[in-house]
C-alpha cells in the first residue's frame, strides 16, 4: 500500500530516525529540494547511514535523488542503492532518455553492489507541463517504473499560475497522470498538500484524488498521515460489502456459474475486482478472506 | 601546539537535536579528539571509538591528514556521529575546507 509517503529531510538526522515512528506506509529520504546546495555531500552520507542501519519498520523507503540535470545524481545513486532502498524517486523527469539514463546507471550500480537486476525501482515526479504531457511514454520507459506523481510547485509554476485552496489548476493534470498511470500498469501517486494546517482541505484534496482512483498521496508532516489513511481505508461496510462479493464470486467459479447475484445485485467482474481492490487497500490478504469464507 | 596559525578547518552537521557538529583541523601533530555536550560523562569513550574507527577507514581510503577533530554533541546516535565525521573530513582532504 502507498496511501502516504512522507518525505523526510535528509540532512535532518532528528527525522530520518524517528520518521518511520508515524506510520506512513511509505518514507522518502530527501536529497532534493530540502538539502541546500552546500550540504548535498552531507546529507547523501547521512541519508547512506541512516539506509544501512535500516530501522524503518514496516515503511516502503525511497530516495529522492537529485534531477539528472544536476552534478549529484550519480554520486546519490552510488551512495544509496548498494543499501537496500526500495526506489529512487526522481524529480523533473520530462523524457523517455531521462528514465533510460537513470535505469543504466541503477543496473551498473545494482551489478557491482551484488543485488538482482531491476531491485530498485523509479518512481517519476512530472513537475513540468512537458513530464506530464509525455506521463504514459515515461510510464511505460522502463519495468523500474513502478509510480508516476504529479509536481505541485514547480508544476504550477511550469504552468504559469500559483497553487490555490481548490487545486483547480492541477485538476485536469490529476485527471490525465490517472490514465496514463494506469494505462502504463503502475501506481499514481499524488502531489503533498502544502498548507499543514488546514486539516479540512487535506480532506477535500485526498477525497477528490481518492475518487480518481490514486493510490496515494505524498505527505510533508507526520499530522497529515491520518487524514489520509482515513480517506483511503475503506468503512466497515464497503468491506463487509466486498467481502461478500469476493466470496460469492469464487463460490460461482467452483460451481461453474456465470453471473451471480450479491444481495439483489447483479455482480460482474468489473465489481469483483473492485472488491478485491477494496479487500487489498483494508490489507486483508487471500489467507483472511479464506479464514472469513469458512 | 600541533595546529598551525593557518591551518584549514572543515565542519560539517548542526547544533540541532539529535546532531552533532564536527570540526575537523589539520594538523602537524598525533591525532586528538574532544568532545563535548550534555551525555560526554557517559558516552565519551563511546563516541571517540566511533570516530577514530571512521578516521581510520577514511585514511585507508584518501590521503591521510593528521587531524584535530572537535565534537560538539546535542544528543547524535552514533551512525549521525560517523556520518558528520566522514563528510568533515572529506571536505577538509577533498578541497572543501576553509
Amino acid at each position: 500500500m502507498r496511501r502516504t509517503m512522507l518525505y523526510l529531510p535528509g540532512n535532518n538526522p532528528n527525522m530520518l530516525t524517528r520518521g518511520y515512528l508515524f506510520g506512513a506506509d511509505g518514507l522518502v529520504l530527501d536529497l532534493e529540494d530540502s538539502v541546500s546546495v552546500n550540504e548535498k555531500d552531507s546529507a547523501r552520507i547521512l541519508v547512506r547511514e541512516i539506509l544501512k542501519r535500516g530501522a524503518f519498520g514496516e515503511c516502503e523507503v525511497t530516495v529522492r535523488i537529485n534531477g539528472l540535470d544536476t552534478a549529484f545524481w550519480r554520486d546519490d545513486v552510488a551512495a544509496i542503492v548498494p543499501h537496500g532502498v526500495h526506489g529512487v524517486r526522481v524529480p523533473k523527469v520530462e523524457s523517455v532518455g531521462t528514465i533510460k539514463a537513470l535505469d543504466e546507471e541503477l543496473s551498473s550500480v545494482e551489478s557491482a553492489a551484488s543485488l538482482p537486476a531491476g531491485v530498485t525501482k523509479i518512481f517519476c515526479l512530472l513537475e513540468t507541463a512537458l513530464g506530464v504531457w509525455r506521463a504514459y511514454d515515461i510510464a511505460s520507459a522502463s519495468p523500474r517504473v513502478t509510480a508516476i506523481i504529479p509536481g505541485g510547485e514547480d508544476l504550477t509554476a511550469d504552468l504559469r499560475t500559483n497553487r490555490s485552496a481548490s487545486g483547480v489548476e492541477l485538476e485536469w493534470t490529476r485527471r490525465m497522470l490517472i490514465v496514463a498511470a494506469r494505462a502504463a500498469g503502475v501506481d499514481a501517486l499524488d502531489t503533498v498538500y502544502p498548507r499543514i494546517t488546514d486539516d479540512e482541505g487535506l480532506r477535500r484534496e485526498a477525497e477528490f484524488i481518492k475518487q480518481l482512483g490514486y493510490d496515494g498521496k505524498s505527505v510533508i508532516h507526520p499530522n497529515q498521515i491520518p487524514i489520509v489513511h482515513e480517506v483511503f481505508t475503506p468503512s466497515e461496510a464497503e468491506i463487509e460489502k466486498a467481502r461478500k462479493i469476493v466470496s460469492a464470486a469464487k463460490d460461482a467459479t467452483r460451481r461453474g456459474l456465470g453471473a451471480i447475484s450479491v444481495d439483489g445485485r447483479m455482480v460482474d467482474l468489473p465489481v469483483v475486482r473492485r472488491a478485491e481492490f477494496t479487500l487489498a487497500r483494508a490489507g486483508i490478504t487471500d489467507n483472511e478472506q479464506r479464514g472469513q469464507e469458512k | 601546539m600541533t595546529i598551525r596559525d593557518n591551518a584549514r578547518t572543515a565542519q560539517a552537521g548542526t547544533l540541532e537535536s539529535m546532531d552533532c557538529l564536527v570540526t575537523v583541523t589539520e594538523s602537524t601533530g598525533e591525532r586528538q579528539i574532544e568532545i563535548s555536550g550534555a551525555a560526554v560523562s557517559r558516552f565519551a569513550g563511546a563516541m571517540t571509538k566511533k570516530v577514530n574507527q571512521v578516521l581510520d577507514e577514511l585514511e585507508g581510503k584518501t590521503e591521510a591528514k593528521s587531524v584535530v577533530v572537535s565534537v560538539q554533541d546535542n544528543g547524535a546516535l552514533d551512525i549521525v556521529l560517523g556520518a558528520r565525521v566522514e563528510a568533515a573530513y572529506l571536505r577538509l582532504v577533498g578541497g572543501g575546507a576553509s
